[in-house]
């Protein structure tokens, strides 16, 4: 996808911005808890934390409806395929936060029944360490897609 | 819909929205607000908190860490590589034979254990509360010699931009967890130099309580420090 | 002696009643019967000293119960023993206590931490807590004793393991015990470090970190260290090994105890060759010669190439114009490709794994009385006539000395030179090189001096090691010199320099052998392997000497360099001319070598560590050799490399992998019928010695007396007699690439004795030009009192020394 950035023009990248400002604000995640890290996902999403305070509060069922697939806990192999399938199901643009050591790498798990990284699977953009990451972990992994997606870097 | 109350429907809605009135004002100006505001505010962490790694120094500058390996032994991740080598003569980075050449860490492999901090026999490595870990690619997340070691006042290295985020008023207090497991962390060790803070040098305040504990609780008599 | 020739005795451990055989020590029956006790200073290999006290055990005595070190202890019938007992716990106890009281406990910088047994012990016996408050010993750390061995005192428990290593089992007393009481200490003689050939062996049977390897130092911990067995391939003998890599780099070897071969003991050679498998040096892509250098190439197109000149040569000149040379430095697999490469696709018999500087291929391969290395241990008298084995045989020169020095076995050497067992000789007979075999025919006879010596070959059981002594010798000689033995009904081991030429003329690496020690003159002993061969060539090949005179005079078209180097190593040719003269080289190695460096294709290859395996050592036995860490780039097996190029013959050698060529030796070669992985995995724990038993060896060479009075060359006016011979350490490819080794070679002089220097006028430090075959090379004059009046001793392929080639007489002038 071309980056709306480009090229210069005051108009396109005003409006680029703009766009950008609405796809950060509204970023819905899909469910996607495969482990304990998805504790502290939900964690994350309650009056705590608050996700709301960054327009992220809205956990999609349906892979239509989400921009965001954090991928939260170990993935089988068996798991690999109904993760990608979900990921295809995403409309543009997307994100994938890996979250915690098993899904960015496999962690401590480092045998034949699990995905050595979810990036073997799906493009991630932000990976967040941690064994589980707390909430707040989390929100600064969001945070820096979040800029990431604001620079630019990572827009869609 | 039946109006059991007897105030009509234009009463039932104040009386609705009164209720949310006052939580409005009970969490914007009185004490109900749960919520943490995170990144313009931390919340505090506890003491034992298993966060970021560093490699700490002596206060005379020189590096704890003696490259033995038992931290990369005990890790159950296998995140940990660590190479020594022969300290320079003229130079020397730690005190003794062999300094930590080598360090590394890949913080996406490593589950916070703290498998290393217990195992280390200098208290080289320990745990920070930093938590802001975030990277886009694999390769950062990857902390080295460089990102890993105190600088001369004891605070670790900005990696990140992000890093704008850390507390770094919370690292001069102790490292809760080293304190825990090492015998040096007994109440009858307090402040004895060893006893530097999680990330830096010198002599830092005990964990909170620790101090306090009947000495038999402390089980440190100082005997096995020979 | 095995212990079912001794009587048995009955004794109580620790309640339970066992056997033992008589004369054991205790602590050996305990430990064979299930109950460990803690040890330091015993080692099954030494001769217990009592010095430690850590082996304290409880026994009842008439007078009551004692405590006594348990391996200074025989058995005896009806003995009870209490290892475990509170008398003898506490006796453990305050031992460890004791030797902990000085030890620095500076374990996380220790190499030996993690599988140290002081650690170990003291975890499973020791008391807990230490009564001792007091300051500890201190003394400078690490001190070091060699280029090798660096002493640390502090953690020196006194166990006298290294000093009785180097007494007893090495022969070179170069450490001892110095000072008294809280002072002793462990430390080389003042201004003579510990330059031991063995040195590496005192630092892993130190039971702390007092000594440590130089090359390993800080280099991996145990516990990120993996194994896997292996055999050594530098020299004949076929020392077990176990090899250790960390991160895939081979960082040490430790001796592996094999009872029949090197016993736990490693040469430093051996043990710390192990760097130039890391070398940055290694080749990692295939090499094509472009001008003056080479450029880098893809598998695909050097052997595109190299397979189209092949066969070209092929179709103009005919399968002579193809020769090969080696394959004794790599494994059994490699040697039987290249063989099977020569005779079916390349259609040719000129190959030989030797370089001129060995002995016949047949007398090597086919010998009949071919002895084992534990015929030393009953032998009576041990006739040694070839190379000093503590250059070139560093395992068979700890069992030869420990033969002589335990048993009393009678040993007779003949040597121009000293050798590194001369203080164990009963007789030895220094003589003048090329006057061997008038030598032999007066010892034959018995006459004047040797007469004592003649007499002990007839005393019993007769081991007779047969090798050249020098480069510069007839290598017929010991041929005659195994006739002689063989007649007396002696066991035969001949010594020849590279590592697996046994298995490379096993696998017909030789101009006139076939697999399975079968001659090319097969008369139907191997029908298998005609069967799965198809036509064999009939025209006689050529040996490596025979190969280098055809090529440096034009008639070789292809000639294959498999991990040799002609350049450098080749006695009695000039190896450079050689390949000047070849029309296409074809180099498979693991460096540029002087050799590879001249090749038109080089192919980078796997090297020791990298490839699985079987090796033959000396006496026949068969071991595996393991990979455990991947090769440099695109580096690939011999084997693979030669079935590749075969294809591109179109007649494919169909080689598919190192165990189905194992498997298919087995079928095809008859001496190794029935030595599959299988077999030597789980059932040959120490090697299998071939033929099988029910396997034939077609070929049974029995050594001939050869008439070499022709050929000898006596000491003629202003001329003197050449003495070649390879030392530990020199300029070879392996030793250059470890760089802790590289420094260790002799440097290349002209050793004399003072009298004859002075008879022709020359004196200590001046330079002598000696002639050689392709030319004379200057070397400065050093004294060495040992030879033989006439003599001149140049040890082969030194650094600094330019021209390498060997000589093709004992003799020169001296200008």
């Amino acid at each position: 996808m071309a980056r709306l950035s480009t090229p210069p023009h005051l108009l396109t990248t005003t409006l680029g911005k703009a766009m950008r400002w609405a796809q950060t604000r509204s970023m819905w995640p899909a469910t996607f808890g495969l482990a304990c890290c998805a504790i502290e996902m939900m964690a994350a999403g309650t009056a705590h934390h608050d996700l709301a305070r960054f327009g992220m509060e809205v956990f999609r069922a349906s892979p239509r409806q989400a921009d965001l697939m954090i991928v939260a806990g170990r993935v089988s192999q068996k798991m690999a395929p109904v993760l990608r399938q979900v990921y295809d199901q995403m409309a543009d643009p997307k994100w994938v936060i890996s979250m915690g050591a098993c899904a960015s790498t496999g962690g401590m798990f480092n045998n034949y029944a699990l995905v050595q990284g979810v990036d073997q699977v799906v493009p991630v953009d932000v990976y967040v360490p941690g064994c589980p990451p707390g909430p707040q972990s989390l929100i600064h992994g969001i945070l820096t897609l979040q800029d990431k997606v604001m620079s630019g870097e990572l827009a869609r | 819909m039946a109006d059991t109350t007897g105030t009509g429907p234009l009463g039932a809605f104040f009386k609705g929205m009164a209720v949310t009135g006052r939580q409005f004002i009970a969490t914007v100006f009185g004490k109900g607000l749960v919520t943490t505001k995170y990144p313009q505010e931390m919340r505090e962490k506890p003491q034992r908190f298993h966060g970021r790694h560093v490699l700490n120094r002596y206060e005379d500058g020189m590096e704890k860490c003696i490259g033995c390996e038992l931290c990369a032994g005990a890790c159950p991740a296998r995140c940990i590589y660590v190479r020594g080598a022969d300290n320079p003569d003229d130079r020397p980075v730690s005190p003794g034979e062999r300094y930590g050449f080598v360090y590394e860490i890949n913080m996406l492999r490593c589950i916070f254990c703290g498998l290393c901090v217990e195992a280390c026999p200098t208290e080289a490595i320990t745990h920070t509360r930093l938590f802001e870990m975030s990277t886009t690619n694999r390769a950062d997340a990857i902390y080295t010699k460089t990102e890993l070691l105190v600088d001369e006042e004891g605070r670790p290295n900005h990696m990140f931009e992000t890093d704008r985020l850390a507390d770094f008023d919370e690292l001069g207090e102790a490292d809760g967890w080293m304190r825990a497991t090492a015998p040096q962390g007994r109440a009858a060790y307090e402040g004895q130099v060893s006893w530097s803070g999680s990330a830096g040098v010198g002599v830092r305040p005990p964990e909170a309580g620790q101090s306090d504990l009947p000495e038999e609780a402390g089980e440190g008599d100082g005997e096995d420090r020979a | 002696m095995s212990a079912a020739d001794r009587s048995m005795v009955s004794l109580t451990i620790d309640g339970e009643a066992v056997e033992a055989p008589a004369g054991d020590l205790l602590i050996k029956a305990a430990e064979d019967n299930g109950a460990y006790i803690p040890r330091f200073c015993w080692h099954p290999r030494m001769n217990p000293v009592g010095m430690c006290r850590m082996c304290l055990v409880e026994i009842e005595t008439p007078r009551g119960k004692a405590i006594i070190p348990s391996c200074m202890q025989p058995v005896n019938d009806g003995m009870v023993v209490h290892t475990e007992s509170a008398a003898a716990k506490k006796a453990q106890e305050g031992v460890l206590e004791f030797l902990l009281l000085n030890h620095p406990l500076d374990c996380p910088v220790c190499d030996k931490g993690g599988e140290c047994p002081l650690q170990d012990q003291t975890m499973s016996y020791g008391p807990g807590e230490s009564r001792f408050v007091e300051e500890k010993r201190h003394f400078a750390k690490p001190i070091p004793i060699s280029d090798l061995v660096l002493l640390d005192r502090e953690r020196c428990i006194l166990c006298a393991r290294c000093t009785r290593f180097s007494d007893e089992i090495s022969g070179d007393p170069l450490i001892e015990f110095h000072h008294r009481g809280g002072d002793t200490q462990v430390l080389t003689f003042p201004d003579e470090p510990f330059t031991s050939y063995f040195s590496g062996n005192t630092v892993q049977i130190c039971p702390v970190g007092a000594l440590t390897a130089v090359p390993y130092r800080f280099r991996a911990r145990p516990w990120d260290l993996q194994v896997a067995e292996s055999t050594g391939v530098v020299h004949t003998e076929g020392s077990r090994l176990a090899v250790h890599a960390s991160q895939n780099q081979v960082l040490r070897f430790l001796g592996v105890d094999n009872g029949a071969t090197n016993q736990g003991w490693l040469s430093d050679k051996e043990r710390f060759g192990f760097e130039f498998i890391g070398s940055p040096d290694r080749l990692r892509t295939p090499l094509i010669r472009e001008g003056s250098g080479f450029r880098e190439a893809g598998w695909g197109e050097a052997l595109d190439l190299a397979g189209e000149r092949l066969r070209a040569v092929i179709a103009e000149q005919g399968g002579g114009a193809v020769a090969a040379l080696g394959g004794a430095r790599g494994t059994n697999e490699d040697a039987y490709a290249l063989s099977k490469f020569m005779r079916t696709a390349a259609d040719s018999n000129n190959l030989d794994a030797q370089l001129g500087d060995g002995l016949e291929a047949r007398f090597l391969a086919g010998l009949a009385g071919r002895g084992r290395i534990d015929d030393l241990e009953s032998a009576r008298t041990i006739l040694l006539w070839g190379p000093d084995l503590k250059e070139t045989h560093p395992i068979l020169y700890l069992r030869v000395r420990r033969a002589a020095q335990e048993r009393g076995a009678s040993l007779v050497i003949f040597h121009p030179r000293r050798t590194g067992l001369d203080d164990r000789a009963a007789h030895k007979f220094t003589y003048l090189p090329g006057t061997g075999p008038e030598v032999l025919a007066r010892f034959a006879a018995g006459e004047g001096e040797f007469r004592a010596a003649r007499e002990a070959m007839d005393e019993g059981p007769l081991a007779a090691l047969v090798g050249r002594p020098g480069l510069a010798e007839a290598p017929r000689l010991a041929e005659s010199v195994a006739a002689f033995a063989r007649r007396r009904g002696g066991s035969i081991l001949p010594l020849v320099h590279r590592g697996n030429t046994f298995g490379a003329l096993d696998m017909g690496a030789a101009p006139d052998l076939l697999p399975g020690r079968v001659t090319t003159a097969t008369d139907g002993s191997a029908p298998d392997l005609v069967a799965a061969w198809g036509d064999l060539p009939v025209a006689p090949g050529l040996d490596a000497l025979g190969i280098a005179e055809a090529a440096a005079a034009g008639e070789i078209g292809f000639l294959i360099l498999c991990g040799s180097d002609p350049v450098r190593d080749m006695a009695g040719f000039d190896g450079g001319a050689a390949l000047s003269g070849a029309g296409f080289v074809l180099a498979i190695d693991l460096f540029l070598t002087d050799s590879s460096r001249r090749a038109d294709v080089v192919l980078p290859a796997l090297g020791f560590a990298e490839k699985k395996g079987t090796v033959t050592n000396l006496e026949g036995r068969v071991q595996m050799v393991n990979r455990l860490v991947p090769g440099p780039g695109q580096a690939r097996a011999d084997w693979s490399v030669l079935d590749d190029l075969s294809a591109r013959l179109g007649r494919p050698i169909g080689l598919a992998s190192e165990e189905d060529i194992t498997a298919e030796i087995a079928r095809v070669a008859p001496a190794y019928a029935g030595v599959t992985w299988d077999y030597l995995e789980w059932e040959a724990r120490e090697g299998a010695v071939v033929p099988l038993e029910g396997a034939v060896q077609p070929l049974r060479y029995e050594p001939q007396h050869a008439d070499l009075n022709g050929e000898s060359v006596g000491r003629e006016s202003g001329n003197f007699s050449l003495h070649l011979a390879r030392t530990m350490y020199d300029d070879g490819v392996m030793v250059r690439h470890s760089p802790s080794l590289s420094r260790l070679a002799p440097d290349a002089a002209a050793y004399m004795t003072p009298a004859y220097a002075a008879s022709i006028g020359l004196a200590e430090g001046d330079e002598v030009e000696v002639p050689l075959v392709a030319g004379a090379v200057t070397l400065p004059v050093r004294f060495d009192p040992t030879l033989h009046e006439g003599a001149v001793y140049v040890p082969f392929n030194q650094p600094g020394m330019d021209i390498r080639f060997g000589v093709d007489g004992p003799s020169g002038g001296v200008s």
